[in-house]
């Protein structure tokens, strides 16, 4: 027998500890992980983490964001229980994933709006990742981006290929095929949205390779995607060339990439003879309904003067919403109002000024990445919700913001 | 300008019976603008379902009789090229971004496109004639509600977008004064090719939209001045890139 023979007294011994005057038995404490190798649980400190405040840390505090605990605020409670070392979760990790010489490549490709990654875009990087680390691994994720951004490497991408922002999509489309070409990619992903779902279709037509469009469901062994108006559907093996449909796949979470440049892409994009001119006409928020807008400015019941309500969602160039009650009191017409009965949004960004926060109304903003709060009470709903919580009366807030943005535009 | 639109074989999702897909039922609306009497094109076996474009607008319907499960994009692009070749060629070539019942890939328009040497342009929303003759003002529909006005010269393919505007209401009465043309395709014989793996489709829950890793967990401010509070928010909004202030 090669297994050492447990000796159960040793371990009981191991496992007592002195606590408030008397012994007992501390089965948190572990030598070695399971046998999963999945670290356990610490509900202790997950308890800790929904504590209202970190000063009297009395008053339980429902945490309804459906946040995991990140590791930055599994450190900050750690004092929670100082002997547990459950929580301690990747030791002797390193800082920085590096692949020298990659088996094959992945390529993402990458919008970058506005120079940022979206949250699409670190969905598309996640897929590759998935796709490069198949099988044996070794594989190699190529974010295909007009420009360096930053987070590249934290949403996984190992190498970074300069593509030149082409005014028209088939110059794009040009570059992209180029790229291809010379670096021969075992996957190229895209987003099924706007531009990347064009640009996907225009390089097949071009390489001459079919396109699994709109992937629903991405492993390593397959790729699954609905025909026939969703009636049906068809998995293969992932294909050569894919698009991936929005929230389908997860980012990428765990340790940083190192986003390498590399050489590969052409100087300049060929232009297109049949496109005269391209102009961008963005998108006026006053006038955007509240299911297409981005950014939603709303009010409650802690908000009075409408009328400097109604200019601060201008000012602040975002979409004047309101909750149940304020459009019930006529206050705001009834397709302003947000929530299970009014729109469910698809913003990025909502500002809630006086709004507490009833289920229904947070059912509403559930898809909005980014709340900020401004309410009189502390343990109201939507400051548990919110990322920037404020505790201070709305209608004081307002005649600061319109002064702030006064004195900025000028 | 002279319009085509292509109508595809669209299936409801539900009975799978023949309908019209309400993408081409706004693509004939954007034609109806453009073209006093703008003509419908479609490769299938019949006019069943195709032929309520006729009511949403339509003058004229050529269907191209095809059986059932055959590749449409040859016969397509032979009516196409030789309408293009003839007297009164089509400026415009208009269709939906999507099938609906066959295998939906969105690449039928982009494949015409290289087979007739035209140019493409995706996602309208609004078209209107350029200024000079020969060119199209198209409106892209891009993210946030933003628009790109491309000038494209014609003739050319142009796809549309769910944003675009609603249909044109439905006249029985037009639908059955439409014309409607037969043509015999030449039977290529070579049908799609129907992946073998076709299965019931299964509705996969998508990923939750939560809080994400930028807005951290203790962001909270009790009872700062409201001149602080406004700063907060502002560099809050700044460092998540929702909006830039103060630069235009």
């Amino acid at each position: 027998m090669s297994r050492p023979r447990r000796d159960p007294r040793a371990e009981r011994d191991n496992r007592t500890v002195e606590s408030r005057g008397r012994t007992r038995l501390d089965f948190g404490r572990r030598e070695t992980l399971p046998v999963s190798g999945r670290m356990r649980r610490d509900p202790w400190r997950e308890w800790a983490a929904s504590l209202a405040g970190e000063t009297d840390g009395e008053r339980k505090r429902y945490d309804r964001s459906q946040r995991q605990m990140n590791r930055a605020e599994a450190v900050r409670f750690a004092r929670a229980r100082e002997t547990l070392d459950a929580t301690d979760i990747s030791p002797g990790q390193p800082a920085l994933r590096v692949i020298d010489e990659p088996a094959f490549l992945v390529f993402a490709v990458v919008e970058t709006a506005g120079g940022r990654l979206s949250r699409f875009d670190r969905q598309v990087l996640g897929a590759a990742r998935l796709l490069a680390d198949a099988g044996d691994g070794g594989g190699a994720v190529v974010a295909v981006a007009p420009e360096s951004v930053e987070g590249l490497g934290e949403a996984g991408a190992d190498r970074l290929l300069h593509l030149p922002r082409a005014a028209t999509q088939r110059g794009r489309t040009a570059a992209l095929k180029a790229a291809v070409d010379r670096l021969a990619p075992r996957h190229v992903l895209l987003a099924e949205e706007g531009d990347g779902a064009d640009c996907a279709r225009r390089l097949s037509v071009a390489l001459g390779e079919p396109l699994f469009a709109n992937v629903e469901h991405l492993t390593a062994r397959q790729a699954v995607r609905a025909i026939r108006n969703r009636g049906a559907e068809i998995g293969l093996a992932p294909p050569r060339l894919m698009t991936l449909g929005e929230d389908r796949a997860k980012p990428y979470e765990a340790v940083p990439c190192e986003a390498r440049e590399i050489e590969g892409g052409p100087a300049t994009a060929p232009a297109d003879p049949a496109i005269l001119s391209v102009e961008i006409v963005p998108g006026d928020p006053a006038k955007l309904s509240l299911s297409e807008t981005d950014f939603v400015v709303s009010a409650g019941n802690g908000v009075s003067d409408f009328a400097a309500f109604r200019d601060l969602a201008a000012a602040m160039k975002g979409t004047p919403g309101a909750s149940r009650v304020v459009c019930d009191a006529g206050l705001m017409p009834r397709t302003a109002q947000v929530g299970a009965s009014g729109t469910v949004l698809a913003a990025d960004c909502y500002l809630a000024l006086g709004i507490s926060g009833a289920p229904q109304h947070l059912q509403g903003i559930a898809g909005c990445e980014h709340v900020i709060a401004v309410n009189t009470d502390l343990h109201a709903a939507m400051i548990e919700r919110a990322g920037l919580a404020i505790v201070q009366d709305a209608q004081l807030v307002m005649p600061a913001l319109l002064k702030l943005l006064q004195e900025r535009e000028t | 300008m002279k319009t085509v639109v292509l109508l595809s074989d669209a299936r409801n999702p539900v009975s799978g019976r023949a309908q019209l897909s309400r993408l081409e039922a706004q693509a004939i609306g954007l034609a109806a603008e453009l073209d006093e009497s703008p003509q419908g094109l479609h490769v299938g076996p019949g006019e069943e379902g195709v032929s309520a474009g006729l009511g949403h607008g339509l003058c004229g319907l050529d269907v191209i009789e095809a059986p059932e499960g055959e590749d449409p994009l040859p016969a397509l692009a032979a009516f196409l090229a030789t309408s293009l070749k003839s007297d009164e060629p089509p400026a415009l070539v208009l269709c939906g971004r999507r099938g609906e019942g066959g295998l939906d890939t969105g690449l039928v328009p982009y494949l015409l496109a290289e087979a007739l040497g035209l140019p493409i342009l995706a996602d309208a929303v609004a078209l209107r004639p350029g200024e000079a003759s020969d060119t199209l003002v198209v409106d892209q529909a891009m993210a946030k509600g933003a628009r790109r006005r491309v000038t494209i010269r014609l003739p050319a393919i142009v796809t549309v977008h769910p944003l675009a505007p609603p249909p044109l209401p439905f006249a029985f009465g037009r639908m059955r004064r439409g014309e409607i043309r037969r043509h015999a395709a030449d039977v290529s014989e070579v049908p799609v090719d129907v992946d073998a793996g076709e299965r019931p489709h299964r509705a996969r829950p998508k990923l939750m939209r939560t809080a994400g890793t930028a807005s951290g967990g203790a962001n909270l401010h009790v009872g700062p001045d409201p001149e602080e509070a406004a700063r907060l928010i502002l560099a809050y909004l700044e460092d998540n890139g929702i909006r830039r202030y103060g630069q235009g």
